[in-house]
């Protein structure tokens, strides 16, 4: 009875040597185990929306506004400054009112006629020679031959003198044939300058460029027709200059013979 | 016998009381509550809010200046297209390019026309040599200028002052000639280049031919500079003109003085 009740003892000590090894690890488990789990994961997911939040509004939000500032004041720079639209109306009106100003005018200063000869060969020749139709280029030789006459026949004159008749004539003629087609072509010009005018009134602001682009290319051909008849002019006072030259060579060689010849009279009294 | 049974009885306790205070630890460092992922919990409230937060910001801080921006940009690109750079008015500059190329075909016929008009040989050669717009057909100008207009006389026939008037006059009137012909060429080249241009302009967009205008106004300094050249041969055809109008004065004077001091030389023989 009395050895029971020290089994009982023993075994219950036992199991409690047991218990104090589960305690030992329990301790140990519960300080690796962070005793603050629960507060730091609400913590984090605070402080998570908190920076989420702030980047919306600081740097996103600040950036877009200012963008959004930026592309209103871009857009209002465009429309209120560099292209008003008022201003290119204003503009087009302003186009519109100078050819309108200054066309008539300028076509009734064009259409003056400047014709001048009396009689009726001149007549017939100025009048062939300022038609600005090259149509008529043809009958300018015939005509200008009636005027000035033609070449002398041979026997009339030295044939130096008849060469120097003939290239001056043709000269004049080049000359005045060339101011026909450059009468012609002015007449063309000012048409496309009237379309270029035209094209002005209605056209936009990036479209100006290619109406300027064109107009510089019709004065580029502009320029090339002054060069032409700048050309003609030239042959024409090369053409005076060596005339007058020819005739020098002709007087010096004629006071030559006159010498030679008083020379020869003298020594034969 | 007693004293270890109470020493046995004594550790018993002992240990049974460390492990009631090890368990009320553990519970007391437990959570308290069990978390569950569909209920109201207090944390997934606060989840909402925020996220609901973030929601309103993402509409009023980014939402908004973006469809401002959206909005800035259309408005800005619905000018561009119909105000500034319209389809219309870029086509139509394309077609008024197409209808200046006819006009520019047909001036430049018109200056091929033939225009010769001498009628005896020699002039006729120095006619077409002057009119050919060849800079190759240069040495031509210089013989059919000699046969037309003859040469230098010799030295016999003329005092040398005479004769250095009219070579220069002569050399003066052929290099005019000369210019008259290369300035025909670069008017043709001119007219070609201008041609060409316009023909860039039929499909050119409104970036592209400010680079054509460019282009253009280099040729235009170019053409400038030929008339420049051209004005300046037409100057010095005037001054030589104006120089022989001088020199034969300066001859006249020189031959009225020798004549008048011939004649008094005569005069004073006839009377001794």
């Amino acid at each position: 009875m009395k050895t029971k009740p020290l089994e009982v003892l023993r075994s219950l000590e036992h199991r409690l040597s047991r218990s104090r090894r589960w305690l030992f690890v329990a301790a140990i488990t519960l300080c690796l185990i962070p005793s603050n789990t629960r507060a730091d994961g609400i913590g984090d997911i605070l402080s998570l929306f908190h920076t989420i939040t702030s980047t919306l509004q600081g740097p996103i939000g600040d950036v877009l506004s200012e963008m959004r500032k930026v592309s209103t004041a871009v857009n209002n720079f465009r429309q209120q400054v560099i292209w008003p639209l008022a201003l290119i109306n204003q503009t087009r009106a302003f186009v519109s009112a100078t050819r309108a100003r200054y066309t008539g005018l300028m076509s009734q200063i064009e259409g003056i006629k400047n014709n001048s000869a009396t009689l009726a060969l001149p007549v017939q020749l100025e009048s062939a020679f300022r038609s600005a139709q090259t149509g008529s280029m043809g009958q300018l030789p015939s005509i200008y031959t009636q005027v000035y006459q033609p070449v002398v026949l041979s026997g009339s004159a030295q044939p130096m003198q008849r060469n120097l008749m003939d290239i001056d004539d043709a000269m004049s003629m080049d000359s005045l044939k060339i101011a026909m087609v450059s009468d012609q072509t002015t007449q063309s010009m000012l048409t496309l300058a009237d379309s270029l005018e035209q094209q002005a009134m209605t056209a936009a602001p990036g479209s100006a460029s290619m109406v300027t682009a064109q107009a510089r290319v019709a004065d580029l051909e502009t320029q090339a027709q002054l060069a032409k008849m700048l050309a003609a002019q030239l042959r024409e006072e090369a053409a005076k200059l060596a005339h007058e030259n020819a005739l020098l060579k002709q007087r010096s060689v004629a006071t030559q013979n006159l010498q030679n010849q008083i020379q020869q009279v003298l020594a034969h009294p | 016998m007693k004293l270890p049974m109470l020493s046995r009885l004594w550790k018993v306790l002992r240990n049974a009381v460390a492990v009631v205070c090890g368990l009320a630890i553990v519970i007391a460092l437990l959570p308290s509550k069990a978390r569950s992922q569909l209920g109201l919990d207090p944390c997934c409230a606060m989840m909402q809010v925020g996220l609901n937060t973030i929601s309103g910001l993402l509409r009023n801080s980014v939402a908004m200046p973006l469809g401002s921006i959206q909005q800035s940009q259309q408005q800005s690109a619905n000018f561009e297209q119909q105000v500034v750079f319209p389809m219309a008015a870029i086509n139509q500059a394309r077609n008024m390019a197409v209808q200046f190329e006819g006009q520019f075909v047909q001036m430049r016929q018109l200056f091929q026309l033939p225009i010769s008009s001498a009628t005896l040989p020699t002039p006729q050669l120095l006619e077409q040599s002057l009119l050919s717009g060849n800079p190759g057909a240069m040495p031509q100008i210089t013989s059919n200028y000699s046969n037309l207009y003859g040469t230098v006389m010799p030295a016999a026939n003329a005092p040398q002052p005479v004769r250095n008037m009219v070579d220069m006059t002569d050399a003066e009137a052929q290099a005019a000639m000369k210019k008259a012909v290369e300035i025909d060429a670069l008017a043709n080249l001119e007219l070609q280049a201008a041609e060409q241009i316009n023909q860039q302009l039929q499909t050119a967009a409104p970036g592209t031919s400010t680079i054509l205008e460019a282009e253009t106004a280099a040729w235009l300094v170019r053409a400038n500079a030929y008339t420049q050249s051209a004005m300046a041969e037409l100057v010095r055809v005037r001054s030589i003109e104006l120089a022989n109008s001088s020199g034969q004065l300066k001859f006249s004077a020189s031959h009225a003085a020798t004549l008048q001091s011939t004649g008094n030389q005569i005069l004073q023989q006839g009377v001794q």
